[in-house]
């Protein structure tokens, strides 16, 4: 079934590749050199048909970020990066040697901002660009495996539940990391989110 | 407060007595609430912070995180963290005891908060935790952490891997293997007549040559990839991936030609005058479902052969 069309998946593309920006340029700034953020690709599925094929089974662990956001339309807001990459990521931008094992308390907290940083970036260019305004919980940061995912996801996947899926492409000097920016939302939720676009469009069409 | 129960004590105390700092701002940045513990760590005292705006008061010390996340907070309503990992200092914090010209400046973790003023416009809650001590215990507990380790995947005797640090190794490499459908060569190595020779030259003697063995092993490894390791009493096992078959063989051939090189005397070895070793060895391209076992299964039937054949020599396993 075909949720949004093409154009509307255009016009939401457009809106995280915006809010993709924006984060690159934050952490351009934490970083110091430049920072490539794109998000090439969005899907719409079903909660209750997601699979770990949409995670890419190779990845043993993901860290996740995860934040709860309200205004016209509710959602929680999941960011995933395979563990090992985001690691590598947040270890560039402080020099620590530690081991996945010993993740310390302070890796977590930075961990939570990069995730922080994506979530409102992609937040705030959705409340510019479809003249809306949210409000968001702090975020949490956890590590799962991809079937805790899709448990996770299968617990709130009732029918009537979709997820809107971000691939996301990071670029960071010495690293290539690809994460995935996942937003589970009712259909309710979704229609008034579809609704937005439909008006987004309006006005630029 | 808007609390129906009384407080009994004065909300103002418990502000002032948290071990954090507490900052409000509002929409247009100024300053409405800053609480004992950011007096006594900025050094600017309340009378001087309130109704001030928070970018005139620190000017251009304040970041661009810490303004983009104020922005984020005040302009869009979304929360907003700091850490202390990226961010080190993003306020000019001092500790408190330290009451010099130039005072060291605090580590601090930063939390953002959207709140709604009593007239609904967009306010911010500031919160500023010490994290200097965290960040020492954090680099204490990591060069502690560093030592362990390194005790924990040597071998006493040799100086080289372990066991345990080749267990471990290997599933990475195998890992690493799957994903980039590379090769995995596997060299398990036997020291000929090693017990004959330590009961004819004594164990200190036989200590003495484990430790030539093992270094001149190492020795031969060339990237940083490269796994050597002492597998148990005179066995040695060696892990190198991206070879071919013709490649791991000559290597092989090396690693043997190389122990028998140091030309340490053996009286009573059976296949010469000095100590040689026997190597099997097996290269493999895992696919999914491999465990390891098949190609350490193989590279050890190949290092019995090699043995059965009259040792000094190696034998590839298939």
């Amino acid at each position: 079934m075909k949720v949004l069309s093409e154009i509307e998946l255009d016009a939401l593309t457009e809106v995280f590749n915006v809010g993709a920006g924006r984060a690159a340029l934050s952490l351009s700034e934490i970083v110091g050199e430049e920072v490539l953020l794109s998000v090439p690709s969005i899907e719409i599925l079903k909660a209750a048909e997601v699979t770990n094929r949409v995670f890419t089974l190779k990845d043993d662990k993901f860290a996740t970020v995860s934040q709860m956001f309200t205004g016209p339309f509710t959602a929680e807001a999941v960011l995933l990066f395979n563990e090992d990459y985001a690691l590598e990521i947040v270890r560039d931008m402080m020099g620590s040697q530690m081991s996945i094992d010993d993740l310390a308390e302070f890796e977590q907290e930075a961990m939570c901002e990069l995730g922080n940083i994506i979530l409102n970036a992609c937040l705030s260019a959705m409340a510019d660009m479809l003249k809306i305004s949210l409000s968001s919980s702090l975020p949490t940061y956890s590590m799962s495996s991809p079937e805790e995912i899709a448990a996770r996801l299968a617990e709130q996947g009732r029918d009537d539940n979709y997820i809107l899926i971000l691939h996301i492409d990071l670029v960071l000097e010495k690293h290539h990391t690809e994460g995935h920016l996942i937003f589970l939302l009712s259909s309710t939720s979704l229609s008034k989110l579809i609704a937005h676009i439909q008006q987004y469009l309006n006005t630029i069409l | 407060m808007s609390s129906p129960v009384p407080l009994g004590f004065s909300a103002d105390d418990v502000v002032n007595s948290v071990n954090l700092g507490l900052v409000v701002v509002d929409h247009d940045l100024n300053i409405r609430l800053w609480n004992d513990w950011m007096s006594r760590h900025s050094r600017i005292d309340r009378e001087q912070a309130l109704e001030q705006n928070i970018i005139a008061l620190f000017g251009e010390q304040l970041t661009p995180g810490f303004l983009r996340a104020l922005n984020n907070a005040i302009g869009y309503g979304l929360p907003a963290i700091l850490s202390s990992a990226f961010h080190r200092s993003p306020l000019p914090l001092f500790v408190e005891q330290d009451r010099s010209e130039a005072p060291v400046r605090m580590h601090q973790s930063i939390i953002m908060t959207p709140l709604r003023s009593d007239v609904g416009l967009p306010t911010c809650l500031i919160q500023v935790s010490d994290s200097s001590t965290s960040v020492k215990r954090e680099k204490m507990l990591m060069s502690h952490s560093d030592a362990l380790k390194r005790e924990a995947i040597t071998d006493g005797l040799t100086g080289i891997y372990n066991r345990r640090f080749f267990d471990e190794s290997y599933a990475l490499a195998l890992r690493d293997a799957k994903r980039n459908r590379s090769s995995l060569s596997l060299f398990m190595i036997d020291i000929d007549y090693f017990k004959q020779y330590n009961d004819h030259y004594g164990h200190s003697e036989g200590d003495r040559t484990l430790k030539l063995v093992a270094n001149i092993l190492r020795a031969q490894m060339r990237r940083p990839n490269d796994v050597c390791a002492r597998y148990g009493g005179e066995e040695f096992i060696m892990l190198i991936p991206g070879f071919t078959e013709a490649q791991a063989e000559k290597f092989a051939e090396r690693l043997r030609a190389s122990v028998s090189d140091l030309g340490i005397p053996h009286e009573k070895s059976q296949s010469g005058t000095h100590m040689t070793i026997s190597v099997g060895v097996c290269t493999m391209t895992p696919d999914i479902g491999n465990d390891g076992t098949a190609l350490l299964d193989s590279a050890d039937d190949a290092l019995y052969r090699a043995k059965k054949q009259g040792r000094n020599q190696v034998i590839s396993g298939v």
